[in-house]
């Protein structure tokens, strides 16, 4: 047994610090992290036939769904872009997914791992971390069929499709934030997720995922592209396929929206850390 | 950073810190009589301005050290304070007011097989919750065998837990914990775990760490493990401590206590 000098101590009076503590306890503890990502991804592909397939199937469907309603149903007036419908559809539906989903993952990991937090002590964030971590994978497999449907429409994959991590990076940063201040109030109030679940569909509606941009009329064109997501969603379409970099004030109000979302979200978490300890 | 060293001269002689220090620490849990359980209904209350919170004092002004191979036992009624007071020491919960000190590796032998994955195997589950408990991952990698041989289940190593019974849980959970060589254990009602013989192995499990100098701090409601392990017995009443010493003079005063009516 070591020296009691070298051991570790834990002592309640040291001062958390709000962001401070959160991030170092990101590093200090990403090899748990990393297993919790590989326990994620193990316990939902490894024991299921369809393994990686069930993840896809859902945006899959819903993509598949909408072509048909939107794409062909109504006479193809969505399709009346200057590109393929399929690939704006899935870019859009893909890349939705991953920020509803992963977000209300996020948020209710907390919940999710109260039988471990109540009992040993592990930092909370370190799960909302993890989880919102496994959906970027999730999103990276989602990516395959997106590929694909470029190569297949004569789209094909552009050079500026090497910044796409810098938009997926971004929605990571937005998932994690919003995802751990929902997960703060969820704790307090079971159906505040309830209500994400449906405040998520809203915002589906309010991005240009299965519609053209150019349905918003233009008078509100200004407050429509308020929408951060909006900026988030075209930065994306722009660099993995059109082959375009777009307005610079989308990549910054994209980076702007993402840094600010994980301050708040990290920092609303760290102040509510001790009565939600008390709750668990 | 003088509090945080182990060993401290003073004079000529050593100063050991102990490994758990609980310092006037107090627990105030928050309750509201009406609790608002959705966000609805708490609207609803602040409308109404019925929203009223109650403070319910779980642990009150509580102060006691456990040095190196000391094992201190707190007792007392349901509700008393106990576990409130062991998820404090455990890091778990955060004190109102006071100051815990803890020292070393924790190794907290709560309801074992929390942090267990039933759809994992119990390989990927002995990694997981020994790194759950601070543990390197390839460390516990390599130690799977060897713990699943200790809790008896060698040969279902590969099987999704799912289909375990809750006292093979239970012996996975206990050696998986037992195997991290904890500086300080934090033992909440575990040592009816498994069958006859494995409480026989893990009681003397817990003998020879206690041995090695681990610091142990456990609940239990059985008086006479208590005293056959004890070396210091904390008698707990609605949050506050009644008697703090000698195990059979505690047990003795707590008896008597339950027996008047």
């Amino acid at each position: 047994m070591t020296d009691v000098a070298d051991l570790p101590v834990y002592d309640s009076d040291q001062i958390r610090t709000p962001l401070v503590s959160e991030l170092r306890n990101f590093w200090v503890f990403r090899r748990l992290i990393r297993l919790l990502v590989a326990r994620d991804l193990t316990s939902r592909y490894k024991r299921s036939v369809l393994g990686v397939w069930w993840t896809l199937l859902n945006p899959l469907l819903t993509a598949g769904v909408m072509y048909l309603v939107f794409g062909v149903a109504i006479g193809g007036r969505f399709g009346e872009t200057d590109e393929p419908y399929v690939v704006y559809l899935l870019a859009g539906v893909l890349f939705m997914t991953f920020f509803g989903q992963g977000m209300l993952a996020t948020a209710s990991s907390i919940a999710g791992a109260k039988a471990i937090l109540s009992k040993v002590y592990v930092p909370a964030e370190v799960f909302a971390f993890a989880t919102g971590v496994s959906g970027l994978v999730n999103f990276g497999f989602s990516l395959f069929p997106l590929i694909i449907a470029q190569l297949l429409t004569g789209t094909g994959v552009p050079l500026t499709a090497l910044l796409a991590p810098i938009p997926v990076l971004a929605m990571l940063a937005l998932v994690i934030g919003a995802g751990m201040l929902i997960a703060a109030a969820a704790v307090f109030f079971f159906d505040v997720l309830d209500l994400t679940r449906v405040f998520v569909q809203l915002l589906q509606y309010l991005t240009p995922v299965f519609y053209p941009l150019s349905f918003i009329p233009d008078r509100f064109l200004g407050v429509y592209k308020l929408n951060p997501l909006f900026s988030y969603l075209d930065n994306f379409r722009n660099v993995i396929y059109r082959g375009e970099i777009g307005p610079a004030w989308q990549w910054w109000y994209m980076g702007g929206t993402a840094v600010l979302a994980l301050v708040i979200g990290v920092w609303a978490f760290s102040k509510a850390w001790r009565s939600l300890a008390m709750q668990l | 950073m003088g509090v945080l060293e182990g060993l401290a001269f003073i004079g000529d002689a050593i100063v050991t810190y102990p490994l758990i220090e609980v310092r006037n620490v107090s627990l105030a849990y928050v309750m509201n009589r009406d609790r608002a359980g959705t966000f609805k209904e708490f609207t609803f209350q602040l409308l109404k301005r019925q929203v009223t919170a109650e403070r319910f004092l779980a642990v009150d002004n509580v102060s006691f050290e456990v040095h190196r191979g000391e094992t201190v036992a707190l007792i007392g009624r349901n509700g008393a304070g106990k576990t409130t007071l062991m998820k404090v020491v455990a890091r778990v919960l955060p004190p109102t007011s006071g100051r815990v000190i803890v020292r070393g590796r924790v190794a907290p032998m709560i309801a074992l097989g929390a942090g267990f994955n039933h759809e994992l195997n119990a390989i990927e589950n002995i990694v997981l919750f020994g790194t759950l408990l601070g543990r390197e991952p390839d460390e516990m990698r390599e130690r799977a065998a060897e713990i699943g041989e200790w809790a008896e289940l060698t040969e279902f190593m590969d099987v999704p837990i799912r289909s375990f019974s809750s006292g093979m849980l239970a012996r996975l959970g206990f050696a998986v914990a037992a195997d991290v060589d904890p500086d300080v254990m934090v033992v909440d009602e575990v040592l009816s775990v498994g069958d006859e013989s494995f409480q026989q192995k893990s009681f003397e499990r817990m003998q020879s760490l206690m041995k090695g100098g681990t610091a142990v701090l456990l609940v239990s409601h059985a008086l006479d493990k208590v005293l056959q392990m004890a070396d210091r017995v904390i008698w707990i009443d609605h949050g506050k401590v009644m008697a703090d010493g000698d195990p059979e003079e505690v047990v003795d005063a707590y008896r008597d206590a339950v027996r008047r009516p």
